[in-house]
Parts: C-alpha cells; sequence; structure tokens
C-alpha cells in the first residue's frame, strides 16, 4: 500500500532529459516507484493527466527565517511549488545570538526584510540563543524544508559584541568565529552568508562588511572542512566590483575546495553591458576550476514610490524632486499651492504627463480606495478628467500622500537578453529573495514566472531545462542530500502543475504579517498539487494541516 | 553651478533611471574617468538625490558635463 500514488502525469525527473508518462508512488517520506501502470493501492491517489509533474521546486535564496517560527509552510511559497528553502542569506540569520544581541539583529531584519517588530514579539518565543536551539525551534512546524545559512554578520556579533560593527577581528576572534561557524555548520547549517552591501536600520554597515580579507578567508577554510557553501551579496551597484569579487570566490573556491554563490546578478538596458561582462568572469573563473555561481531572477524588477518619500523616479522632473524633497509639511503646503501645481503639471509635459506616468499601477496596501487598486493612472485619470500628472498628485493628496504607485517591468525585463542567461548552464536561477522586501513588493512567484515567460513565451528554454534548473541543478549546487529529482529512494517532494497555464498571479496586498502588518504577495496559478517529503501539503487551492517539512540533510 | 570639463578631470557623461534590486528608483551615471574608460556606477535613491542636489538641482542633462570627483566630496561624502 502505497501512501500516494501520482498517475498518468508527464514526469519531468529533474534530470533535463524528455518527460514520459508514468506514474509516481511514495511511501514513507521517499519516492518508491517511478514508471508506467504501476501496480497497487494508495491511500491517496492523485490523478495527473495532462498535467506535469516534477520534482518540489528549491529556492536557494529567501529571507524566511523569522516568519518560519509562526508559518512552517513560508506562505506562499509553498503552493508555488517549492519544497525546499534557504533562508539565511545576506550575512542575516536567527541563529547564533544572544540575547543581548537581539535588538540590534532585529534593527536588521527590519531594514533589510521590513518585518514588522511585532513579528518579534507576538509571533514565537525566542528560546535559543545557539543554532542548534533556533533549528530545533524550526523543525516543530516545518511543512516546507530547509537549508539554513548562517549569518556572517551575527557569527560576529557573538565573537565581538559591539566591536563587530567597529573592526577588523583579531586572530584570536576569527578563530573563534571559525570554531563557532564550525559548531553551526555541525548543527545542519548549509553555510555562511556574507554581505559586502546591506546596512542596518541606521544605514551603518552590517558587521559582516566590517571584515578583512583574512577573516573571510579562515571561515571558508571551516567550510572547506565541511564542504559548504559560501554565499555573498556583492557590490552589484558597480560591475567591476562584482567581478573582483568574483574573482576573490574563485580564489577562496579554489583555495578551500567549497562552492560560493553571489546574489543577486541582474541585467539592465541602462548598463546593458554589466551582466555580460560578469557572466564572463564567472566562466573564465569556472574553467579554471573555481565553482562562483551566479544568482539570477526571474522576474522583473519593478520601481515603486509614493510621494510621502523623493524617488528618483521623478529625476527627469528637477522641480518634483525639490519639491518632493522638501519636509513632509512644507511639502503638503507646497503641494496644495495651485500655481505650484499648474508648474509641476506643465512639466510632466504637453500631453499632462501621460506617457512618463499614465501606465502607473495604483498598488494597495495603504490609503488608496479598493476600487482603484490594480487600476493604471491613465484610466484613474480619464475618470477624474484630468491629466495623469494632475492626478497622481491630487490623489496622493486627497491620501495623506499614502498612496504607492508601480512602475512596472523598469528593470531585468527583456526576455530576449535574459532569457539566454536564465539557461546558461552557469547561471543558478535565484536571488528571488522570498520572505524579504514584504511591503515593497511581491518575492513570490518567480518559479511560475520562469516557465510562462521563459519556456511557454520565449521558448528560451525546455520545460525539462526549466525544471532541472530550480531543481537538480539547485540541489547540486547547494549539496541537497537526495532532493532535486524525482528518483527512487529519494525524498518525496514533488509539484503536479500544468505545463499550458503555470504562472504567477498579480501581485497584490495582505495583511497577515503578525501586527496586521501588510506586504504584498502573489497567488500561484497552474499549481494542483504540492507533496512534501511524501505528504499533501497543499492541493486543489488549499493547504492542508500536515507539516512534513524538515532540516535538508546534506551531501 | 560652474561646470568643469577640464579633460584631466574624472567628468559625468550620462545618467539616467534605471530600476534598483529594491524596488527603488536609481540613478545610473556614466563617468568619463581622466584616462578616457567610461565606467557606469549606479546610485542608490539617496545618493542620487544627493547628488542631483549637489549639481545644482537641475534634471538629469544638468549633471552631464560635472566634475565627478567634485559632487563626490561635497555631495556624497560630504552629506549635504
Amino acid at each position: 500500500m502505497f501512501d500516494i500514488l501520482i498517475k498518468n502525469g508527464l514526469v519531468v525527473d529533474g534530470s533535463g532529459t524528455p518527460g514520459y508518462l508514468a506514474d509516481v508512488a511514495l511511501k514513507d517520506g521517499q519516492i518508491v516507484g517511478i514508471g508506467p501502470g504501476l501496480a497497487g493501492d494508495a491511500h491517496h491517489v492523485v490523478e495527473a493527466r495532462g498535467r506535469v509533474v516534477a520534482p518540489g521546486f528549491i529556492d536557494p535564496h529567501t529571507h524566511f527565517d523569522v516568519q518560519l517560527l509562526w508559518d512552517g509552510a513560508a506562505k506562499p511559497a509553498l503552493e508555488h511549488g517549492i519544497t525546499s528553502i534557504v533562508p539565511g542569506n545576506c550575512s542575516l540569520s536567527l541563529a547564533p545570538l544572544r540575547a543581548g544581541d537581539r535588538a540590534s539583529v532585529v534593527g536588521m531584519f527590519q531594514q533589510i526584510e521590513e518585518m514588522p517588530p511585532e513579528a518579534f514579539t507576538q509571533a514565537f518565543d525566542w528560546t535559543w540563543e545557539d543554532f542548534a536551539g533556533y533549528r530545533a525551534a524550526l523543525e516543530k512546524n516545518l511543512a516546507i524544508n530547509v537549508a539554513p545559512l548562517v549569518g556572517h554578520s551575527v557569527i560576529r556579533l557573538w565573537v565581538m559584541g559591539a566591536e563587530a560593527a567597529r573592526r577588523a577581528a583579531t586572530p584570536d576572534e576569527i578563530a573563534a568565529m571559525g570554531d563557532l561557524l564550525g559548531e553551526c555548520l555541525d548543527a545542519g547549517a548549509v553555510g555562511l552568508s556574507t554581505s559586502f552591501v546591506d546596512v542596518d536600520e541606521n544605514g551603518r554597515p552590517v558587521p559582516s562588511r566590517f571584515a578583512a580579507f583574512e577573516e573571510l578567508d579562515g571561515l571558508c577554510a571551516v567550510l572547506g572542512e565541511f564542504g559548504r557553501m559560501l554565499q555573498i551579496v556583492p557590490e552589484f551597484y558597480d560591475v567591476d566590483l562584482t567581478i573582483a569579487r568574483i574573482d576573490q570566490l574563485a580564489e577562496l573556491s579554489v583555495k578551500h575546495g567549497i562552492p560560493t554563490t553571489l546574489s543577486p546578478v541582474f541585467d539592465s538596458l541602462a548598463t546593458p553591458d554589466n551582466a555580460p561582462r560578469a557572466l564572463a568572469r564567472i566562466a573564465e573563473q569556472f574553467a579554471r576550476g573555481a565553482r562562483v555561481w551566479p544568482q539570477m531572477q526571474t522576474r522583473p524588477i519593478d520601481i515603486s514610490f509614493s510621494l510621502l518619500r523623493p524617488s528618483l523616479f521623478f529625476a527627469r522632473l528637477p522641480r518634483w524632486v525639490r519639491i518632493l524633497r522638501l519636509p513632509l509639511a512644507e511639502r503638503l503646503a507646497v503641494l496644495t499651492d495651485p500655481e505650484t501645481l499648474e508648474k509641476m503639471v506643465a512639466d510632466a509635459g504637453p500631453d499632462g504627463g501621460l506617457r512618463y506616468m499614465g501606465d502607473l499601477i495604483v498598488r494597495g496596501g495603504d490609503r488608496a480606495p479598493e476600487a482603484m487598486v490594480g487600476r493604471t493612472l491613465g484610466e484613474i485619470a480619464v475618470e477624474r478628467g484630468e491629466t495623469p500628472a494632475r492626478a497622481l498628485i491630487s490623489l496622493s493628496l486627497e491620501h495623506d500622500l499614502d498612496i504607492a504607485f508601480l512602475a512596472a517591468n523598469r528593470g531585468h525585463d527583456a526576455t530576449d537578453r535574459i532569457g539566454p542567461m536564465l539557461a546558461n548552464p552557469l547561471v543558478h536561477i535565484g536571488a528571488s529573495d522570498g520572505g524579504a522586501h514584504l511591503a515593497s513588493f511581491a518575492t513570490y512567484g518567480d518559479t511560475g514566472y520562469l516557465f510562462s515567460e521563459y519556456v511557454r513565451k520565449s521558448g528560451s528554454m525546455s520545460l525539462e531545462a526549466a525544471v532541472k534548473k530550480i531543481t537538480a541543478d539547485t540541489a547540486e549546487i547547494w549539496g541537497l542530500k537526495d532532493r532535486g529529482r524525482l528518483r527512487e529512494g529519494w525524498a518525496g517532494d514533488v509539484v503536479v502543475f500544468d505545463a499550458e497555464t503555470i504562472a504567477r498571479g498579480e501581485e497584490r496586498p495582505v495583511f497577515d504579517m503578525p501586527g496586521d502588518g501588510m506586504r504584498y504577495v502573489r497567488d500561484a496559478i497552474g499549481i494542483d498539487t504540492v507533496v512534501v517529503n511524501g505528504q499533501v501539503a497543499w492541493t486543489a487551492g488549499a493547504y492542508t494541516d500536515v507539516a512534513a517539512g524538515a532540516i535538508c540533510a546534506l551531501n | 553651478m560652474t561646470r568643469l570639463t577640464e579633460p584631466s578631470e574624472a567628468v559625468i557623461v550620462g545618467a539616467e533611471i534605471a530600476a534598483g534590486h529594491d524596488g527603488e528608483a536609481e540613478l545610473v551615471v556614466r563617468v568619463r574617468h581622466e584616462n578616457g574608460v567610461i565606467a557606469t556606477l549606479t546610485l542608490d535613491r539617496d545618493t542620487g538625490l544627493r547628488l542631483m542636489a549637489g549639481s545644482g538641482g537641475g534634471g538629469l542633462e544638468a549633471l552631464v558635463g560635472q566634475s565627478w570627483r567634485r559632487i563626490l566630496a561635497e555631495t556624497v561624502f560630504g552629506g549635504s
């Protein structure tokens, strides 16, 4: 008797080879059979005719560290077909962390992930200090599999206290950090994350940025003993610095025999040479034996703003920038001055800002009237009998400036350029930032977008190649044991989806964070069933009450 | 604002808006260095706004021809 029998699906097993019609049987958390017409009864039968049956997707760059403590499914990641996630990126994790250092790390989480403060005071009991304790807290209610990184910033904090954010470490401190990292790796950490970019809530560099190279080298020596991953956030605002980091990662990879990954790497038509240059250097370094995996996201980048803060979106309209930089009270006074308003509208162009602002979308999640959410400023302006520029200002004033607008697809959006990059065997699809940037944009649905944009629309990848990219390739890069493929004896992580419809839904605001905090999410489209470790976690549009997730075993 | 365009000085030769990783609009600046090399640098919101203010408060076009190092010193590192 099987636990689950998935019948008649197109099995795309993660290997990249052509799909084939077969059944998939699961029992005791594992795949126990793959083949046509499998004989035997099952407690639960999934009819998958006309559907793809694939390994569960793996997201290698998330920030679900906190959310997992009250939501073991990392919603809505799981319903998008993701069965394993890597949290703890960008130098930041919730362990090891002394109780006295919690406040400073909470500030970093609020800055980097936009996590509301109530998440840390209302949503879980903070009982641990060491990594093993955090792991135990996670394991109580996991519905998704987790391969957690340990953050360099918190390791520094543990060893150096407040000095962690002031100076380089001494040799003794580096040795102590190495010992601590070893304990974390023993407790199941998949690797170490560090950042050369991030800042805390006060705009100060996070502790990892005070490390000298000797410190990173020492920590990588420990990673080398375990064969584990180093993840970094490079100076992605400057491609020459990014390339220098690629070279540095290559040195560390070769010297210590470790895999490394950098994220994000993304394409922009404003800097069209940057991503190709970075990828060319990656290829050179792979050719000499280094493992330096650049993570590239699938989704385009949107720009969002409100008039509560100045935005460079208006950089072509200097009067707007000057006014929006004024203190709030002064800004409101100037915006309500009819003469100034006329000048601002005139600045927007003879079309009243139609070309510049007409396709802005009212996002919601703030004071925007529900009826306007998701609609373009151009449409709303016509309804109001105003030009788009005037409508943007008047709408904002009517709602205390608390209306967010979205300029969609303004970066990393040239499908014909990005498709071949994503298909490049040396490019690691990731960098979703799942669970972060909560109030800025939705970090969910990148896998659906991979299929809708790069398999169906552009044909940059075959179905099988796309599945391999986000399953077997990811598991192999990160050393996740027995995951990422449909193979007998391997973990029963399976997603059943419709290849013709799989996609990401529209971005929408929800108020489901602790303290009724708002975040933007996207619903899954085309996903029928998600199985984690042999148990159905999501099906027919709803989560089950099963919590079969686990901390990932490593090779 | 005086424009400094001596060939021995790094100057801004172009600027445009780009979408940043964090959903903010950013400023991509192209700088021609003293050795003739043109490099691009992406500035985050706060830095970009300070740069624009420090260049006389004009639009993107007003940045072109400005001394790169002077603006950096006076607005970005000087924190105006």
